[in-house]
């Protein structure tokens, strides 16, 4: 599970598809407002693309592209930029999860909600692929938190 | 909406489901529940429910098989053959009583995508019909997410993340419990040194244990 693969095809073609797995992930945590997806489905795809070195390349190599703490901690700064942008509006006198209180001069209001959605998304992203990670690596015996 | 279409994915998700409880090799039964999740999401995505069919090939399909194939690597890869629990027979008329109660409900069900359901009529007919002008935002699905009902994207998440830590917490290998591991096994070779001792080789065996 954890470490070199024997076969040398394997090792190739998950060093070279993880980037571009990443990428698509991102791709689909940005690309919510437009499309399927958001921050669940992109923050799992992020996750696979760290999971994916993790069974197939080399055991010091694929933990020094993502260490172990990244798990915990990414979990931990999603929930917490969420919370965050959850209580802004709060702090101005509005709902809780009210961006549209938040006024910035010259952005119309409906601006300001897109932008809302945009930080929400990535929060569950990152939230969501701290905890997957997470999960592998205490699966795995790997996890030092 | 295609009928054959729908009743050949049915057909393939009944016949993987009863075949991943009957299978006695669990990476076999991974495989076949990968593959329930997979044609779930085709299922998905055929009532245009792009976002649900994308989040069930990647958490069904993808992340959650790799998880469940890990803990079959630290556990056993074979199925113990349960013994037949006695009230076989009861069991039975609990479920056949069931699924004919399901059924029986799914008929009062409005039609797939009728105009006049009561989840067409109610607040979802602002939601569509504002999201645009409210969010700038096209994909009615992310707005009405991380938007309008944003509170219960917040309990989600730190109900996937309190998953996430209470399965840590479960399953983290604590120093400790290697130390007692680490006991156990220097207990157990210095109990064959001590039947090696037995052939007169006590003094080098002696001074190989200290550190």
């Amino acid at each position: 599970m954890i470490g070199a693969y024997p076969s040398v095809v394997v090792r190739v073609v998950s060093a070279l598809l993880s980037p571009f797995i990443l990428l698509f992930g991102l791709y689909i945590i940005a690309h919510g407002h437009y499309g399927p997806g958001g921050g669940f489905a992109g923050g799992v795809f992020v996750a696979a693309a760290v999971i994916l070195p993790r069974m197939t390349l080399d055991e010091e190599l694929a933990y020094r592209l993502a260490p172990p703490w990244l798990g915990p901690a990414a979990g931990g700064i999603g929930m917490l930029l969420f919370l965050a942008v959850a209580t802004v509006p709060l702090a101005l006198g509005g709902d809780f999860l009210d961006y549209a209180m938040v006024e910035i001069a010259g952005v119309a209001a409906s601006r300001i909600r897109y932008l809302g959605i945009l930080v929400v998304e990535i929060a569950v992203g990152i939230a969501v692929f701290g905890s997957v990670v997470l999960i592998f690596d205490v699966l795995t015996g790997k996890s030092d938190a | 909406m295609i009928v054959a279409l729908d009743i050949a994915i049915f057909v393939i998700m009944l016949l993987t489901a009863a075949l991943a409880l009957r299978v006695k090799d669990l990476l076999t039964a991974v495989a076949l529940l990968a593959g329930y999740s997979l044609v779930a999401s085709v299922l998905f995505i055929g009532v245009a429910a792009l976002d649900v069919g994308l989040v069930e090939a990647a958490l069904g399909a993808g992340i959650t098989g790799v998880l469940f194939i890990a803990a079959i690597l630290l556990t056993t890869r074979r199925s113990v053959a349960r013994e037949r629990p006695k009230q076989q027979a009861l069991t039975m008329v609990l479920i056949a009583g069931f699924f004919g109660l399901m059924v029986f409900a799914s008929t009062d069900l409005p039609d797939r995508g009728d105009p006049e359901a009561p989840a067409q009529t109610g607040v979802s007919t602002v939601y569509v019909s504002q999201s645009l002008a409210d969010t700038e935002t096209p994909n009615v699905v992310t707005s009405l997410l991380a938007d309008y009902r944003s509170q219960d994207t917040l309990g989600e998440t730190l109900v996937i993340l309190t998953a996430a830590l209470a399965a840590a917490l479960v399953l983290m290998r604590r120093p400790e419990d290697d130390a007692v591991e680490d006991e156990r096994a220097k207990a157990a070779v210095e109990d064959e040194r001590a039947t090696d001792a037995v052939g007169g080789e006590r003094a080098t065996d002696a001074g190989e244990e200290q550190p």
